[in-house]
């Protein structure tokens, strides 16, 4: 997958929810040295959007896993890429206790390609480099790039530590959107939300046709729930919502 | 009436497998509000407990009676000429489908396309069959593949149950349960087999081995708790649970997860087995047969000796089965729907009594679904040489049919010029009658592809760009033969639907020649029972 639409999905996906914002502007955590959090560990980190969009966004890692979860519409796209040629993909829908499971067939289907990299690094990992350097930010061990990328402007505070970003604004066309680190989720958190959903009842993305009596699997296919766009999400009506995209 | 008696209310069937101690189902069929079991059965007279449905089930009394009409005025074959039974399902498999995948098969080996032919359409009898189930229009896969090997129409949702039942509601199943070609080969002592590339607990393979008021019943963790202690039972159990003759000899395709428990990681992916009951019915397999194996790849597929090894069981994916597009890619390997059915036959064909086998190609319906032409014309193509394999190993007393389940909305567009691109944008003729030198255009000036969807997921690829002016995407901007792209749709779903109208069947060998005109989908059992003279055989081998 070009690294413009990784961007271009996440932000679809982060950019998803319409609730008001929290005023209270919170300032980015800084991971703590004592629990010194490698990037291999089991963690969570809660982000907040600013400015011309607002929304909360979880990503949860552990080992190969990484998902987004947007706690607002309880909508996660959850990605496991133990066999790195064959990722597995799985759509969590919360409140309805459901599972969506992508085989790599179906996400052929669907063209959906993404990078391991990108998902871990919340679609960073590729505008890192294409940033300059400027120097250290004031969490230990985190750094401030910044740059110009096809007519958007990155602000990036980086965390070697978490190889996550603490801070990322983009401004495209005088607005800005801003994603802001708010909590550091433990590893017992993350683990209890992926074995739970673990439990959820699955159907598999190809038998979706097949069980249009399923009263949610046909909200799904008739409105458009489950697979609109390449990385589609949801508004809570159930309806794909076309976030700004980013190129 | 032979063929009553011995295709009888599953009831009797089922407390006879009691008598001989390999069934653990015995006491459904003593206990319940239908009283004692078997009396219909072997009286065969009358059906009046709702338990003998031969005798009174619409859809079978009617198809029986135009195979004995057909039977006496065709160029005939006596009934039970076939010593053999093969059976092959396109899933979702329309006409549309066929002539697409027609010419898509003849343009992949350089020629023009349209003049080619699968390998089926060959085949000396062919039909047209009416696939509507008994409570809707256009129908899924369960009551159509059950019409298909049992000769009885049902409901939607229903593997192998009459339509006296109430989907997913365990004991309204009970006692409806209608006996498959499948079952009867067993008891008559014949090798059965099952392959597809779905999972062999999905609807279509289902119907032949299980019984089930749900299709989405695939392993006990799929049931509600009510159903499991109302004594119905998982469609993956029954296929190793099979109560019938020395049980299925041959059963290959995807699934892999629903046989496992989830205390057990699968050997190809991270991911835990699909049973809460804890049973692993890959071990019980090889357990319970002496002579059999079990394989998950293709490698370990191709090394088992088919001379020695009289129960094979081969699950290759988690779930469905790779693509044919994609199955060269796959991690652990795959066998093709052809050598499956090679080596199927390998087994089933040492029996002097012949064998049953059902073949499906199971993802031609979900790469329709997903909007996706060139993923089911290239599984169609492969059905086409799996149904090859076969024609070249069965004997002249094999019936062989050819069919599908149930079609799909897709459409082939006017108006190409002969040998255009099957997947490609529409180019015409001039006034001439030569190739036109742009592409057609719709009445907004913009191309489009030959193949559509009447409904589906529709444009192009995933969020790019769309020209919004015309409303439809300017496919100048698409790649759109490549094997990823989704075609245009009419009406936006998400997942493409089912199509309403009759499928095609193919047939030949002894008792082809009853598979002609516009035939009801349950009759194509009975075509099969009386080219093999399945439910006598089954009956004289069971006294
Ligand atoms: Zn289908």
């Amino acid at each position: 997958m070009k690294f413009s639409h990784s961007i271009c999905a996440l932000f679809t996906l982060l950019s998803c929810s319409t609730f008001a914002a929290n005023d209270t502007q919170s300032l980015p955590v800084c991971p703590t040295t004592s629990h010194q959090l490698s990037h291999n560990d089991t963690f969570g980190v809660q982000y907040q959007l600013s400015g011309a969009q607002h929304g909360t966004l979880q990503l949860l890692r552990s080992q190969a896993q990484t998902a987004y979860y947007n706690p607002e519409n309880g909508v996660a796209e959850w990605w496991n890429f133990a066999i790195a040629d064959h990722p597995s993909f799985i759509r969590v829908f919360a409140k309805h206790q459901r599972r969506i499971d992508y085989y790599t067939g179906d996400l052929r289907t669907l063209n959906i390609k993404v990078s391991q990299a990108e998902m871990e690094s919340f679609a960073t990992a590729q505008l890192l480099k294409q940033l300059s350097h400027k120097g250290p930010a004031t969490c230990d061990g985190s750094q401030v790039y910044e740059g110009d990328v096809k007519q958007m402007h990155y602000r990036v505070i980086w965390s070697d530590e978490l190889g996550l970003p603490l801070e990322l604004s983009i401004t495209h066309n005088g607005q800005t959107k801003q994603w802001q680190a708010q909590k550091l989720i433990p590893a017992n958190e993350v683990e209890l939300t992926l074995s739970r959903w673990q439990q959820f009842s699955d159907t598999d993305y190809a038998d979706i046709g097949d069980n249009e009596t399923d009263p949610f699997l046909a909200q799904m296919i008739n409105q458009g729930f489950v697979e609109h766009s390449e990385h589609a999400v949801y508004d809570s009506k159930g309806k794909p919502m076309h976030g700004e995209h980013i190129h | 009436m032979k063929l009553n008696a011995i295709v009888l209310a599953m009831t009797t069937a089922i407390a006879a497998l009691a008598l001989t101690g390999c069934g653990d189902d015995g006491e459904n069929g003593a206990v319940g509000a239908t009283g004692p079991a078997g009396q219909n059965g072997t009286n065969g007279q009358n059906g009046n407990d709702g338990r003998d449905h031969t005798a009174v089930n619409q859809w079978f009394t009617q198809g029986q009676a135009t195979v004995a009409n057909a039977s006496e005025t065709s160029v005939s074959d006596p009934k039970g000429r076939a010593k053999n039974i093969i059976l092959f399902v396109g899933d979702g498999m329309g006409v549309s489908t066929l002539t697409a995948a027609r010419i898509y098969q003849g343009q992949q080996r350089g020629e023009s396309g349209e003049e080619n032919r699968l390998s089926f359409e060959t085949f000396p009898y062919s039909g047209l069959v009416k696939t509507y189930s008994s409570n809707q229009q256009t129908p899924d896969s369960a009551p159509t593949m059950s019409a298909i090997v049992s000769g009885v129409k049902t409901k939607d949702g229903i593997i192998s149950v009459s339509d006296a039942a109430i989907r997913g509601n365990c004991t309204s199943g009970q006692g409806n349960e209608v006996m498959s070609a499948l079952e009867l080969a067993e008891i008559a002592g014949m090798s059965t087999g099952v392959v597809s590339t779905a999972r062999l607990t999905h609807a279509t393979p289902a119907a032949t081995y299980s019984h089930s008021v749900e299709r989405n019943w695939e392993s006990d963790r799929d049931m509600p708790q009510a159903a499991l202690d109302a004594g119905c039972h998982d469609i993956a159990s029954q296929l190793i649970d099979f109560p019938y003759g020395d049980g299925i000899e041959v059963a290959l395709g995807g699934g892999r997860s629903y046989f496992m428990p989830n205390t057990v990681t699968d050997p190809e992916y991270a991911r835990a087995g699909r049973r809460n009951d804890g049973r692993n019915l890959t071990t019980e397999w090889t357990s319970k047969y002496s002579d059999g194996a079990y394989v998950w790849n293709r490698e370990q597929f191709l090394a088992v000796d088919t001379s020695t090894t009289h129960h094979l069981l081969g699950l290759f994916e988690n779930s469905h089965m790779q693509y044919e597009a994609d199955r060269a890619d796959d991690a652990a390997g795959e066998p093709s729907l052809a050598e499956m059915t090679s080596r199927a036959l390998d087994v089933l064909k040492q029996n002097d009594k012949g064998y049953f086998l059902m073949v499906e190609a199971g993802r031609i319906d979900h790469a329709h679904h997903a909007g996706n032409a060139s993923r089911a014309l290239q599984d169609t193509v492969a059905l086409s040489e799996a149904v090859r394999v076969a024609m070249e190993k069965a004997d002249n007393d094999t019936l062989i049919l050819v069919t599908a389940d149930h079609s799909h909305v897709f459409t082939i567009a006017g108006y190409p010029v002969r040998g255009n691109p099957i997947l490609g944008l529409v180019r015409g003729v001039d006034d001439s009658g030569e190739a036109a030198a742009t592409y057609t255009t719709d009445s907004n000036g913009m191309p489009y592809t030959t193949l559509g969807y009447a409904n589906g997921p529709g444009f192009g690829f995933g969020s790019d760009a769309m020209n919004t002016d015309s409303y439809r995407p300017d496919l100048n901007l698409y790649n759109v033969t490549d094997v990823d792209y989704r075609q245009e749709a009419t009406v936006p779903m998400d997942s493409e639907t089912h199509a309403g109208e009759d499928v095609a069947v193919y047939a030949r060998g002894p008792g082809a020649q009853l598979v002609t005109g516009s035939v009801e989908q349950n009759l194509l059992f009975h075509v099969m029972n009386y080219a093999g003279d399945l439910a006598a055989r089954a009956e004289a081998n069971q006294n």
